[in-house]
Formats: structure tokens, sequence, C-alpha cells
């Protein structure tokens, strides 16, 4: 091992990987600096690495100036509610695509293939004026929707994969020991599921709370707003506070780097199946 | 038992399907629909003028420009992305110390909210007070500060700031597909005198080609129709008409001139266009066994 790194192709991978971690981790360490430092240090030039006076206040300008908490509620409560519904519906789909033989099931999974390949800007025109007729433009209800609809086709294949894995036998031995088809769902097939639940459900999760042109385009009460939307707002003020546009952008980071900490090892499972877009 | 349990299946699939083709088919062909109608984006009027729209934006020269800049967009963030997905995976595919952390960290730009790389970026290329600018004069690569966000460089920031967030998808699928070339090939090639450019291009290329059909096409398909990142960069900016691509068009004319069956036609031509492009590149590149 020192024999290697110490030789001069372990010290060119050394250096080389180096550089792609300060290209990929640097704009994240300004950003954390900069949400620190109070305002006289942010505009000074030549600029300081680390804030030589560390200071909140920026957050406090970012709670006490803006509606960020209302936003972090609307972001978290109608993120949670798409995964809750996107889950119950994907897993009882995928159960059903792995477990039954029934007409049209291939075709069911082509339509789900070719659906996960749209893009937002592909139905939001028609999604927008559809929404405005049925009377829910503006709620909640109309994201979470459209977060459903959206996760729903990745959310399936992803499932569907993590379904196959699990030996059919399991369930039949259960079966055989008598308990009903319900049971030896509940206390076989999903207890083992769960790990590929979770993950999936924390991919909806990052893709509804990233989401910004569903929210641009079918909420307008500024109530009603949720995170990235607020966010690129604060920046359309006509002064641009840096230091507590880098203290929001940080706050709203944090959960998606917890929960993709948490999914990391089912990462590679989840992109060949492709359960990641964007 | 077998009709009862098809019966099951059926119904356990059905809120996905129904779900499926409520929001997402049946939007997609009411678009089509809305194409050949004149309508206002808020008010419910509407008037059937066939192809109207159609011939309209033939003739419009901003929709052209669009189509220009969309794939000017496209064409130059998909290649480096893949150029630089590529090496960083080749990296990573090699032992060092604080491997499995950097492959972590790695990751961050793509999962992070599109809005926090936009205002990092905007912060970092800032004409008077960015770090960038601030760099590249202490290292006398330039002696003004540099406007990256001016009509001049505003597509060079856009296709940076792009790469940036999006190579980590490549890295990871890349990535995963070395991890299982059996190593016994490097060995052979070695044994043949093969060196290390040749080895790349003899052994690690051909197994990665299936892997980089899939991962082209994904990234074609998202970066043409790429709308957040594009136009969070450049709203209410005076650049914004110099990276004004296909989807930022369909959006402005849908909600900014309220001509919804227009923004509509512009989304099926969009459409078209990805239809196509894919059935040529399945033509040319594909094979039976990769779909």
């Amino acid at each position: 091992m020192k024999n290697k790194f110490f030789s001069v192709r372990g010290q060119q991978i050394y250096w080389c990987a180096a550089i792609l971690f300060v290209l990929t981790a640097f704009p994240f360490f300004w950003m954390i600096s900069t949400s620190f430092k109070p305002l006289r240090e942010i505009f000074v030039y030549p600029p300081y690495f680390l804030p030589k006076e560390f200071t909140l206040a920026n957050f406090e300008r970012l709670f006490e100036q803006t509606r960020f908490l209302t936003y972090f509620k609307n972001s978290v409560f109608v993120a949670t509610s798409a995964v809750v519904l996107t889950m119950t519906i994907a897993t009882a789909g995928a159960y059903s695509l792995t477990r039954f033989r029934f007409y049209g099931r291939e075709r069911i999974a082509s339509l789900i293939l070719f659906t996960y390949m749209f893009a937002p800007i592909m139905i939001i025109i028609p999604f927008y004026v559809l929404i405005k007729k049925m009377g829910i433009a503006n709620t909640h209800l109309a994201l979470i929707m459209a977060y459903t609809a959206f996760c729903l086709p990745f959310s399936l294949w992803l499932l569907r994969a993590f379904f196959q894995g699990i030996p059919m036998a399991l369930e039949e031995a259960a079966l055989t020991d008598g308990a009903g088809r319900i049971r030896a769902v509940i206390y076989v097939t999903l207890p083992l599921a769960l790990p590929g639940i979770i993950a999936t459900g924390i991919f909806t999760f990052i893709l509804a709370w990233n989401d910004y042109i569903f929210v641009r385009i079918l909420i307008t009460s500024d109530e009603l707003k949720t995170l990235s939307v607020g966010i690129a707002d604060l920046y359309n003020a006509t002064v641009i506070d840096w230091g507590m546009i880098m203290s929001g952008g940080m706050l709203i980071t944090i959960p998606v780097l917890v929960f993709f900490i948490f999914i990391q090892r089912y990462l590679i499972a989840g992109w060949g199946t492709g359960a990641v877009k964007g | 038992m077998k009709i009862h349990s098809q019966k099951a299946g059926i119904i356990l699939i059905a809120p996905a399907v129904l779900l499926i083709c409520a929001l997402l088919v049946y939007p997609v062909l009411y678009g089509v629909w809305l194409s050949f109608f004149k309508k206002h984006s808020f008010f419910p009027d509407q008037r059937f003028v066939g192809l109207a729209n159609y011939f309209y934006l033939l003739k419009d020269p901003e929709f052209w420009m669009s189509v220009w800049y969309g794939t000017v967009y496209s064409v130059s963030t998909i290649c480096l992305q893949i150029i630089v997905g590529v090496i960083a995976a080749l990296i990573l595919n090699e032992a060092f110390r604080g491997r499995n952390f950097v492959r972590g960290v790695i990751l961050f730009p793509y999962m992070i909210p599109t809005v926090v790389a936009i205002i990092l970026w905007k912060w970092l290329l800032n004409d008077q007070f960015g770090l960038v600018n601030y760099l590249l004069m202490a290292i006398g690569v330039i002696r003004e500060p540099l406007c990256w966000m001016g009509k001049d460089l505003i597509m060079t920031s856009l296709i940076i700031i792009s790469v940036w967030e999006f190579f980590p998808f490549v890295v990871l699928s890349v990535l995963a597909r070395l991890q299982s070339i059996p190593p016994a090939l490097y060995e052979a090639a070695k044994v043949d005198g093969a060196g290390a450019a040749s080895r790349f291009i003899h052994v690690t290329l051909p197994q990665l080609r299936n892997v980089l059909f899939v991962v082209i096409l994904l990234r074609s398909i998202w970066m043409f129709t790429k709308f957040d990142t594009v136009w969070l960069l450049t709203q209410g900016g005076g650049a914004e008409k110099y990276v004004r691509t296909l989807p930022v068009y369909a959006y402005m004319r849908t909600f900014m001139y309220y001509q919804a069956g227009l923004g509509s036609t512009l989304a099926v031509i969009m459409f078209g266009i990805l239809i196509a492009s894919t059935a040529i590149y399945f033509k040319m590149f594909g094979r039976e066994e990769e779909i």
C-alpha cells in the first residue's frame, strides 16, 4: 500500500483525484464560508477564504425578513405527501407486476419505461391548463399530484427490480403454512422489500424537494410556495443579499445531503434501473 | 385460483396505470390538441386555427434561434459531461486513500436543488466580487474582470454550470460498469504489450459501449428539455435572450405572452425532435440486446 502511494503513478492519481475533489466540493465550501461571514467580509477584495469574524446574522435575517420557515414547512409537507402517495401506489403496482400474470402486463411495463423519459417541460403547459380547468391551481394538491405522476414511472421500475430479487418461494412457504395471501405479503414480502421501498421513497423525496418548475407554474400565492421558488425569488429582490441567499441555499441543501448519505449504498442499484432523473 | 389471481393483479396495478395515463399521457395528447388552437393561458376561450401555429413558428426567427441555442447548449454540455464524467470515473476506479469519500462528494452537485447550484455559481462568477474573476486575475490569466453574465459569456457560463451539475450522473453510471470489467482482460492486454492508452482504447472503451449508449441517450433527452438551470440563471437578466433554448421559449410563450396554443405547439415540436433523434440514434448505434 505504502509503495503504491509513493510510486509515480500513485502520486499522479492522487493529484488527479485532488483536482476532481476541489472542482466539485469547492463551490459548497464557498457557500458555507460566505453564509457565516458578516456583510463587510463578503464584499471584501481580495476575498478571505474563511470568515475572520464568524457570524449568524445572515441566518437571522433569513428567518426574520423572509418567509423561509413557511417555505420550509410547505416543502416538507408537499414532498412527504408525494412520497407517501407514490410509495403506496408504486409498491402495489410493482408487487402486481412481479407476482401476477395478466393480459397486458408487458405492455404496462413498456408504458412505464416510456413515460420515464418525459421531462416536465413537455407536459407542463397542458398540465397547467387541465389543473386550471379542475379548479385546483394554486393548491398543494396540484403539486402533490404532479410529483406523484412524475415519480411513479421510476418508482415502479425500481421497486419492480427489488421485488424481482425477493424469492417467490418465501411467500409460497408462508402460504402453505396456512397464512393468507395478505398475511404472507405483510409478514414476509414487505419486510424484505423495505430497504428498496425506503431508497425509492428517498429518491422521490429529493425530486419533489428540488423541483422548481411545477411550483413556479402551479403556485401563485407566496404563502404556498416551496423552498426552490422561495430562494429563487430572494435573488430577484432589488438588492441582492448574498450572505442571506447563501445561508438559505445551505439550509435547503442539508436535508438532501443527509438523505443522500443514507441511500448511498442503494445508489448503484438505483442508477442501473433508472431511479435518478433530471 | 388463476382467474382470481389475475383480477387481484389488475386491481393492484390499476391506480398506477390510471394515474400515469391521466397525469402524463393524457396531458401530452391534450398538448397536441391544444397546438391546433389559439388559446389564452388563463382564460377559457379558444379558437381552432388548424396548423396556423406551426406555420407561424416556421416563419418565426425567435423560434429558429431557440432551436439553434438549444442545440448548441445540449450538444456541448453532453460532450463535455461525457468526457469529464468518463475521466472522473477512471480516476475514481483507481485505488487511493479516501476514495470512498471522494466518490460520495463527487455526486453532490447532481443531488442538490438546481436553484442552489445556480446561486452558488452566480456568486462565484459575480463580476465585481466573484471568486473566479479574482483567481483568474491573481494568476494573471485576465487583466480586467470578466462579465460572466453578460451576453458574450452567458452561454459559456451556462455550459460550465450545467456540466458541473450533471456530470456526476455519467460518473456513477460509468463507474458501476468499470467495476465489473474482469481484470483478466487488462492482464491479457499487458502480456500482449499494450500500453495504458492502448488498453483504454481496446479494452475499456468497448466494455463501456453499452453503458455509454444509454447514458448519452438519457442525458440528451434531459439536456435538450432542460428548463430550470437555463431559466434560473438568466431570468430577469438582460442576457436572457442569448441562451433562450427551446424549453425556455415554450415557457415564455405560455406564461409571459399567455399564448398557451403556441406554447403547446413548441412542446409538441420538442417532443417530435426528440422522438426523431432517438429513432436515428437507435438506427445508427443501437444493438438488439441493449433495449
